[in-house]
């Protein structure tokens, strides 16, 4: 290849548009890519006060105007931007002499960007598909529904490999959508450590949150079902039975206030501290300080925060299940508990809290696991060789223009 | 020269009149020596043949089957439009003059073409949608207007084919008066007309490009 690997990325978000996962999730991979000496693209959504066109750490982005349609609902929003991202876009790469070698989707949101796109330039399409309609709904129920499934399995269907971040995922794909098994791949989320290694007066800092008797359990997560802050403060007695702590429950969401109201019947808001949103400066730091911390969901195609605290050499307690089950082995990089269920989960917390040589053990193992397998440049590198791989069978195949 | 015009109907599916007009006005260009591709949408006889007529009919289906609306149904076909349209380009050694879209339906694919490969596009209007809607001004019938907007900026001229839809555009799309074009289908010099269209479009003389 006569020049380098050329990538063009699309994600409905990027920074400093933050809906969700898929933002950061872009933001360090197409980074550390363009580190390891890949040309990079990212087209994304406008943001207010972000400009149109920046390169950001050595990656090139492209903000469109996407509010320019009057739409009746989000699924048709999704199919204008997306109308207006392929006109774009294709401005771009028409720019570039349609010298792209991938064109990159992240979920269905961008899916009829890229797959006209695809055909057009006849750019090999790689999509990697975070979640699902069917997971996210637990099952298809209307026609608005199904039309977002049929429009990820339409992605699948049209892209060259399907990236998954987990075990989990890549079995819950090929089901779902019936894609191949070799068309699959598993390339894990990432966390950036250096973030997490910081030096700071823990005991000062760690005041505002817990008295200096009190462990300190920390939760992480957006407070909705799936996340299981329910389950945490249903095991929350059963802790405090055997050892002092104080509950850390960080995010926002619906089930705020009824968590809060029953954390009150329990007579236990002394010993639960709800901070809503926090920034990623204090964020970081509660890592840090926290004693154990517990993810505790109902449904994880990841489990990002479980490597956030792996990075920060927090002990694990994790619900088994979805992406969570991979990321930790019982008893040698966290603890494992039953799934929604509070015994299993207030076990879980006690056993790493009544025991700090064996807590040691666990968070140690857990941040040799994550330099190991989750840093981004670790990651970035491995998706490089699959750009490889594709741009190598498109060369060899006869799909290309003439 | 060689056309491709994008139209939702098109025989043996008729939804409209315009199904009609669309295959007279292929048989016409066909018969001057223009090489017409018609794409168009067909749930099951998809894919490119050259009809007895020598036009050329390229039927696609939609890859999602179910949808909310005939918008969402639109958007996500517009892709297939783009899929085979992008292969009659690369089948004839990317020579395409002009694409002329038949009403809103097929627009974005058209700018995306434009904006691909730098190939013109006439918009053509059958009806609008604050006529079909009678003014109605949901979300829904926004978001065609919209469309049919982007249509009249990114295309290099608009055919219409009365005196009253050419005020009726100005009216509703702010669109100058010069960018479009009146051409009666039941006059003499119709077909006439539509070519010396095409001929400017091509050569960019509308400047619009």
């Amino acid at each position: 290849m006569g020049r380098t690997l050329r990538v063009v990325m699309f994600s409905w978000e990027y920074p400093p548009r933050v809906v969700g996962g898929i933002s950061p999730h872009v933001y360090y991979l197409s980074k550390s890519l363009a580190k390891n000496s890949v040309d990079v693209y990212v087209v994304t959504c406008d943001f207010p006060g972000a400009p149109s066109r920046e390169i950001v750490d050595g990656v090139h982005v492209l903000r469109i105007d996407s509010y320019k349609n009057p739409a009746p609902d989000f699924a048709t929003w999704i199919y204008l931007m997306n109308m207006n991202m392929r006109k774009e876009a294709a401005a771009l790469i028409r720019s570039l002499n349609g010298e792209v070698d991938i064109l990159h989707a992240h979920d269905w949101l961008v899916a009829s960007a890229t797959i006209g796109l695809k055909h057009i330039f006849r750019i090999p399409l790689i999509a990697t598909i975070h979640s699902t309609e069917f997971g996210r709904r637990n099952g298809i129920h209307t026609d608005y529904e199904r039309m977002i499934h049929e429009t990820e399995r339409w992605l699948t269907y049209e892209a060259w490999k399907v990236v998954c971040c987990s075990n989990y995922m890549i079995s819950h794909v090929a089901w779902v959508f019936g894609v191949p098994s070799d068309k699959l791949v598993m390339i894990p989320n990432g966390v950036n450590i250096a973030d997490f290694q910081i030096s700071f007066n823990k005991e000062e800092f760690r005041r505002r949150y817990a008295l200096p008797e009190e462990k300190l359990v920390l939760f992480v997560g957006r407070l909705v079902y799936e996340k299981g802050a329910q389950v945490l403060v249903e095991a929350i007695p059963k802790v405090l039975s055997k050892v002092n702590a104080k509950f850390v429950i960080v995010g926002d969401g619906y089930m705020r206030n009824p968590l809060l109201k029953r954390v009150h019947e329990m007579g236990l808001t002394h010993k639960v501290l709800f901070t809503g949103f926090v920034d990623d400066w204090t964020l970081k730091r509660l890592y840090n300080c926290a004693d154990v911390c517990v993810v505790p969901s109902l449904y994880e195609p990841f489990g990002i925060t479980a490597l956030e605290a792996m990075a920060s050499k927090a002990p694990l307690v994790v619900s088994d299940t979805g992406g969570l089950s991979e990321i930790v082995e019982h008893d040698h990089s966290g603890v494992k508990v039953y799934v929604n269920n509070s015994d299993s989960l207030a076990w879980g917390i006690t056993r790493i809290l009544l025991d700090p040589a064996h807590a040691e053990t666990l968070k140690e193992n857990a941040f040799q696991k994550v330099m190991r397998e989750y840093d981004w440049n670790g990651i970035s590198v491995r998706l490089r060789q699959l750009y490889s791989l594709v741009h190598e069978e498109y060369l060899r195949g006869s799909w290309k223009p003439k | 020269m060689r056309v491709l015009i994008f139209s939702w109907e098109y025989p043996p599916r008729i939804v409209g009149k315009l199904a009609h007009y669309v295959n007279n006005l292929a048989k016409e260009l066909v018969k001057r020596k223009i090489g017409v591709y018609v794409v168009t949408f067909h749930d099951y006889l998809t894919g490119c043949r050259r009809e007895a007529n020598n036009i050329i009919t390229c039927r696609v289906s939609n890859p999602v089957r179910t949808h909310i609306g005939v918008l969402t149904w639109v958007l996500t076909l517009n892709q297939e439009v783009e899929r085979i349209a992008a292969e009659v380009y690369y089948n004839s050694k990317r020579q395409i003059s002009l694409i002329d879209v038949q009403d809103w339906h097929f627009i974005p694919a058209a700018v995306t073409i434009k904006k691909a490969f730098n190939i013109p596009f006439i918009y053509s209007v059958e009806s609008i949608e604050e006529h079909r809607s009678h003014g109605a001004n949901s979300p829904f019938n926004l978001s065609i207007k919209s469309i049919e907007w982007l249509g009249t900026f990114e295309s290099c001229r608009i055919i219409v084919k009365s005196e009253w839809m050419k005020n009726e555009i100005i009216r509703f799309y702010n669109v100058p008066t010069e960018k479009i074009v009146v051409i009666q289908p039941k006059s003499q010099e119709w077909i006439g007309r539509i070519l010396q269209i095409y001929n400017e479009a091509t050569k960019d003389v509308g400047g619009y490009i």
